[in-house]
């Protein structure tokens, strides 16, 4: 999985970025920015989830 | 007298609690001393709930809070400063909690446990992980290592596993967005403020507490300084991301920050100089910078290190003075910060009331006479708190502390 081998920094609010994310689409037939918007804004609650783990847990 | 209760008395209320609290932690001089205390189990018992229930339960923990909100005359308090939901740590199977009626009395308030030096949450040759990549590290190691149902990457998966994420996920959702509704029911019921958004902790700190434990990380600042300095540093843009995430949008209320072992005894001034500040000090000077005040909570006795404190921006922090000398806190640094605190939880949880308005007195005639201080006792308020002695220093802070 991309997951385990992905040993780059996460950037803060990020579990996995989303120019990793995007080398597993071909193509991106619409709104490419859409696309990335929508998965930072989830990618970012996995983000939160640890993190705040970590804080107030 | 009664106070009116109508939708628009409260949001007056409101309003004007609000400024009040407001321009005291600006260091201004509001119309009267805010009070703002930080009263965690003692909601419990004041509103008949064992600790148990409220840790367990954040909706009897939220319904507490409102209803010291309401009973005392108070301007600001945390929604829930019992905080630490126990029922989401034992869905996850966090290990680091000793939980009310699990483990401990259900009259008792939640303990974290310290690791044990050999067996640590983080262990010594992790370092380079760690600062390579916190979050990674924090999923893949950390999260397994301390959770009973998390597996870690490359272990067989199991069904506990995947529910731990899902129920964990959706379940902090759902009590984060239940602090939304608190403040909104503060406002309306009782024109209360919610006095902080958002948490902050020193990157030291969450080494110390999560990560190494006190002992373990004591050892590294001699065996590998240099590998504690680059996990602050590593730490730090992730801690400081998630302060302004939490943070007042609006930028009245500042974000909380809870400091735990960064004081005499746990640290020398010389270590705190070293490895405490030069990160923490950075991550407040950025929050300032983008206009949001840090409530620093200086658990413990900070007075040995106020050279340091006294170098952050003026205005950017509310310093909470807990067992320093406040009048000492006031003379180094009145001038830049506001203050609060400094009214002993022993003497409010074993003194009369006489001595505790005579207290209380004294505190605002010593530090409040030019504004710039927010009553508050000394620490967190936990079950000892005795509400006649709460409800003196209530009487006594609206008596002395008009302007």
């Amino acid at each position: 999985m991309a997951d385990e081998k992905q040993q780059e920094k996460r950037p803060p609010g990020s579990c996995v970025p989303w120019e990793e994310k995007r080398k597993e689409f071909p193509q991106i037939a619409g709104d490419e920015e859409l696309v990335k918007r929508q998965w930072e804004e989830i990618d970012a609650l996995g983000y939160v989830y640890i993190w705040q783990i970590l804080l107030s847990f | 007298m009664p106070q009116e209760t109508t939708p628009d008395a409260m949001e007056q209320r409101y309003a004007q609690r609000l400024k009040r609290y407001v321009a005291a932690m600006r260091n201004e001089k509001p119309d009267m001393v805010p009070i703002r205390p930080f009263v965690a189990e003692f909601t419990a018992k004041y509103a008949g709930y064992t600790s148990q229930e409220v840790s367990y339960d954040y909706e009897k923990a939220f319904a507490a809070a409102r209803k010291c909100a309401a009973d005392f005359d108070w301007d600001a308090v945390v929604g829930n400063m019992v905080y630490g939901w126990m029922a989401l740590v034992k869905a996850i199977g966090l290990k680091y909690y000793a939980v009310p009626g699990i483990e401990i009395p259900a009259d008792a308030a939640f303990q974290y446990l310290e690791p044990p030096e050999d067996d640590a949450w983080m262990r010594a040759d992790e370092y380079d992980q760690l600062i390579e990549d916190p979050t990674g590290y924090l999923f893949n190691v950390w999260l397994p290592r301390v959770s009973t149902d998390v597996a870690a990457p490359g272990q067989p998966n199991t069904f506990r596993n995947n529910m731990s994420f899902v129920k964990g996920g959706m379940a902090m959702l759902g009590y984060f967005m239940g602090f939304g509704r608190q403040a909104e029911l503060l406002r309306k019921e009782s024109g209360t403020v919610s006095a902080i958004s958002g948490i902050l902790k020193a990157p030291f700190d969450i080494i110390a507490d999560k990560l190494r434990g006190y002992k373990g990380l004591c050892m590294d600042m001699y065996r590998q300084p240099k590998k504690v300095l680059a996990a602050c540093e590593a730490l730090m843009p992730h801690l400081t991301h998630v302060a302004l995430s939490g943070a007042d949008p609006a930028k009245n209320v500042p974000i909380g920050l809870w400091m735990h072992r960064g004081c005499v005894p746990f640290l020398s001034p010389p270590q705190f100089e070293k490895f405490y500040w030069p990160t923490l000090k950075q991550i407040i000077e950025t929050l300032w910078s983008k206009g949001h005040q840090t409530l620093f909570y200086a658990e413990g006795e900070w007075n040995p290190n106020l050279k340091y404190i006294a170098q952050l921006p003026d205005l950017s922090i509310v310093y909470h003075v807990d067992r320093g000398d406040i009048f000492e806190v006031h003379k180094a640094v009145g001038h830049k910060f506001c203050l609060s605190g400094g009214i002993p939880n022993d003497l409010l949880a074993f003194g009369k009331p006489d001595e505790v308005r005579a207290c209380c007195k004294k505190v605002i005639d010593g530090v409040a006479r030019d504004g710039g201080y927010v009553m508050d006792a000394s620490a967190i308020m936990q079950d000892d708190t005795s509400a006649e002695n709460l409800r003196a220093m209530t009487e006594a802070t609206r008596e002395y502390g008009v302007y």
